[in-house]
């Protein structure tokens, strides 16, 4: 019986750090959006590219946030999983 | 026949936190000397070593190419700095540089197959905590305290919960940003080589060129960008 508790949280620990991965969606299309737009300052004002590459780096890097948040959560689950600790 | 793949399953892929390499015990709280600490200590005798070599003998027209290269390095923090900033700021300069250059070696301890000390929350969170009081350090210079509790409820006063949770969110994202690349770098490669077995050549060396390099090089340049535009944005002098 505490066997197959543990199985059962282990299980859908690694199911749910593979569902919280699904936020890398987010910061995927926010990078990629932000690039585009970054490609389209630049081609439309070539001499203050400079200026957009760095303003646009710091985008990206807010935009990766979420998914990173989401990483840790899936990290925690993977290697210091809160929840085996409450099977008592 | 058992692959690689297979046997890399059976033996169980780890990734280990820092290690605790002695364990003090001063007034019942426990304070752990890591892997981390003792890797940063090498990093700031490599920063030591490389910043004396570089400001030996220097003249007022630089005659030697060691000279030219530091005066470059600080005429780069000095634009970035002033370019981010503003130029209000000059006392920022010599922070940032150090703040940069700490956390680039730091993120860089990879590539000599050290764990990297910035794969660990408790040095990553220093390093925000410090950019965190220095938010608030600058707003209460700019604004003195009536500036200072003005700024929380603006700009409407039901607005304060936000801005107190703004306030502590700013230092755990900038922790949770590098923590995270970081510690993905090392995951990564640790899941890389499990996964080739004995057959890990090349794969893990062009991983390694954009996690320890690309990425650690990066994410300096950003923490020190967001720190830098969270101190001047904290700015709430009446003009």
């Amino acid at each position: 019986m505490e066997e197959l508790a543990r199985g059962i949280v282990l299980g859908l620990s690694a199911l749910g750090a593979g569902t919280a991965m699904i936020a890398g969606l987010g910061p995927g299309i926010g990078e990629g959006y932000c690039g585009g737009k970054a490609v389209e300052a630049i081609g439309r004002q070539p001499e203050a590219s400079g200026a957009i590459t760095r303003t646009m780096i710091i985008g990206d890097a807010l935009a990766e946030t979420t998914g990173l948040y989401a990483l840790v959560i899936a990290l925690l689950l993977l290697y210091a999983n809160p929840l085996i600790g409450k099977l008592g | 026949m058992p692959t690689a793949l297979m046997l890399a399953a059976e033996e169980g892929i780890s990734v280990n936190g820092p290690l605790v390499v002695k364990s003090f015990n001063i007034g019942g709280i426990t304070i752990n000397l890591t892997e981390s600490i003792i890797v940063q200590w090498f990093v700031i005798a490599i920063l030591l070593v490389v910043v004396l070599v570089l400001t030996r003998n220097l003249k007022v027209v630089p005659e030697t190419k060691r000279q030219a290269a530091a005066e470059m390095i600080v005429e780069f923090f000095r634009n970035t700095v002033d370019g981010t900033m503003g130029t209000k700021y000059k006392a920022y300069h010599s922070y940032i540089a150090a703040l940069f250059c700490f956390i680039m070696i730091n993120n860089l301890m990879g590539l000599l197959g050290l764990r990297n000390p910035t794969a660990d929350v408790s040095v990553t969170g220093a390093f925000a905590i410090i950019t965190f009081f220095l938010v608030q350090y600058n707003k209460g210079k700019t604004g003195k305290f009536k500036g200072y509790m003005k700024s929380f409820v603006e700009p409407l006063p039901f607005m304060l919960p936000f801005n107190i949770i703004g306030e502590f969110a700013n230092p755990l994202s900038l922790t949770l940003r590098l923590f995270g690349n970081m510690v993905a770098g090392t995951v990564i490669g640790a899941l890389i080589y499990f996964a080739l077995g004995h057959f890990a050549i090349l794969v893990p060396a062009v991983a390694s060129l954009y996690f320890d390099i690309f990425s650690a090089v990066m994410q300096a340049y950003i923490f020190i960008m967001l720190s830098m535009s969270y101190i001047s944005s904290a700015d709430c002098s009446e003009d």
